[in-house]
């Protein structure tokens, strides 16, 4: 009998060991519409569904952990997490640290100022020696760093949250905040006193990343799922769902259809988000 | 209102439990390291002696949050030693607040009268039982009130955890605030900080009233050294 338990015991080890494997995603969660916590917590946007989705096509679990965006270049390089989904773009200096995925999505630089100010458009608000707020190390701070390079009279101030950004632009205390255009569109349709006043096509390319070299054999499958959601539609679904609508809609419509992500059904879920969200 | 309450939920059922389980860990490794070292710093040999007072002026000597991300960032970038982030928080904190409660432990122990030391091995104890029997009493219950104020400190800077991604109580504020801005917009930011500010207050009173209850159990008639001032 004791032998027979410890054997059940010892099965259901391997057994639980032998399932899937588990794999850390790293990502700032301050960042709608591709990453953020809902009113009880739950980590949702388009990034992570798409995570989600790519690890029941290819059969391994994930792990979603809150990352501050200035160190998660550094941790995902190291392997102190496995893959990095925060909606990144692909750049030289962080391809030093990482490596990416496959382009995912395609991304312009908006200015945000606040609606008061009728002096701003997007050439005066970079030129005429106000104050543009940047969370730290992204690529719009890197786009202003390049004009003050070249000699633009504009100061730079960075941040660690995108959010602290937008607060210190209400507050008064800087002049505009330049960040990639569905964050900025979610500020705008947030706060009546913020406005776009343009968008600097940059033609970004956002990557899923890894640690350098891939050791875990990551990046095929990453991109391999990439193209079967976008085959099946599901992508489709999931940018419906989540550019341009509502966060508390789309809030409502992920808990309402995650149930048939957690049994396995990527195309029903993508569909019943994308239809309820946008209702 | 409804926001507010599910906003204080989250934060106690997703924050807190890392908060509280670091500021034990904390205090219980400052109490296993800093006795040893105040007691080597008091009544150990030279050798002993500096190397404890070393420890203690490094440890108090350098900013937590800087120690943190030595810990975190540093090492794991030269040596590629990946501690998981709750690890470092609590590695580098801990050293913190040994060194910090070590001089707490050391005050208690060097104002209980040399005589008492003399007086106990002239009775034939020797130097650990004249210690053990004599001097920790009296300093463990002297080093209460001043330990209350580490407590007060410990607790709050857990906080500096989150600066390398602990989920604590201030980096789920951070995430609550995040998606309050975005939905409710940006005034509601205040709301949720004066909400983590609360429940720290709350924490910290808590606990200072828990060491204060403690200290009044213990109290030895006779020998208090605050005496209870009756009104």
């Amino acid at each position: 009998m004791k032998r027979a338990l410890l054997a059940v015991f010892f099965i259901g080890l391997f057994a639980i060991s032998g399932l899937a494997q588990t794999y850390d995603v790293a990502s700032d969660t301050t960042w709608p519409p591709f990453e953020w916590a809902d009113a009880e917590g739950n980590l949702l946007g388009f990034d992570l569904d798409v995570m989600r989705c790519i690890a029941v096509l290819q059969g391994y679990e994930i792990n979603i952990i809150s990352y501050d965006w200035d160190i998660i270049f550094d941790d995902v390089g190291i392997g102190r997490a496995d893959i990095g989904a925060s909606g990144a773009t692909i750049t030289d200096a962080r391809e030093l640290k990482v490596d990416f995925s496959d382009p995912y999505w395609t991304s312009d630089q908006a200015i945000l100022t606040r609606a008061d100010r009728d002096d701003l458009n997007i050439v005066t608000a970079l030129s005429r020696g106000y104050t543009v707020g940047a969370q730290v190390e992204t690529t719009g701070a890197g786009f202003i760093q390049g004009l003050i390079d070249t000699g633009v009279s504009v100061i730079l101030r960075e941040y660690t949250l995108y959010p602290l950004a937008v607060l210190d632009l209400i507050n008064g205390n800087i002049d505009a905040v330049i960040q990639d255009e569905p964050a900025s569109e979610a500020s705008a349709k947030a706060e009546e006193e913020l406005t776009i006043v343009g968008i600097i096509k940059t033609n970004e390319n956002f990557g899923f990343f890894v640690q350098e070299g891939d050791p875990n054999g990551l990046l095929p499958l990453l991109n391999d799922g990439v193209k079967q959601l976008k085959e099946s539609g599901v992508y489709d679904n999931l940018v419906r769902a989540y550019m341009g609508t509502d966060l508390t809609t789309v809030e409502a419509a992920w808990k309402a259809s995650i149930g048939l992500l957690d049994a396995g059904n990527v195309v029903d879920f993508a569909q019943s988000l994308a239809d309820l969200a946008n209702q | 209102m409804a926001t507010i309450w599910q906003s204080l939920e989250l934060l106690i059922v997703k924050g807190l439990p890392t908060t509280i389980l670091l500021t034990l860990g904390l205090l219980g490794a400052g109490i296993l390291l800093g006795f040893p070292i105040a007691f080597a710093q008091v009544y150990g040999y030279r050798p002993l002696r500096w190397f404890c007072r070393g420890y203690e002026q490094l440890f108090r000597g350098i900013p937590a949050l800087v120690l943190i991300l030595i810990l975190h960032s540093g090492l794991a970038r030269s040596f590629n030693i990946l501690l998981p982030a709750f690890t470092s928080a609590l590695i580098a904190l801990g050293l913190r607040s040994s060194a910090y409660q070590s001089q707490i432990f050391r005050g208690a122990i060097q104002s209980v009268s040399q005589g008492q030391m003399m007086a106990a091995r002239a009775l034939g104890m020797s130097k650990i039982q004249a210690i053990r029997y004599i001097i920790l009493p009296q300093a463990f219950r002297l080093s209460i009130p001043p330990w209350t104020n580490e407590f007060s400190s410990v607790l709050k800077d857990t906080s500096l955890a989150s600066a390398i991604g602990v989920l604590e109580l201030t980096k789920q504020g951070t995430l609550i605030f995040t998606r309050i801005q975005f939905v409710m917009g940006v005034k509601y930011v205040l709301v949720i900080l004066i909400l983590v500010a609360f429940v720290y207050l709350v924490l910290t009173y808590a606990g200072n009233a828990a060491l204060g209850f403690l200290e009044n159990r213990l109290r030895i008639p006779g020998f208090e050294m605050k005496g209870k001032v009756e009104r």
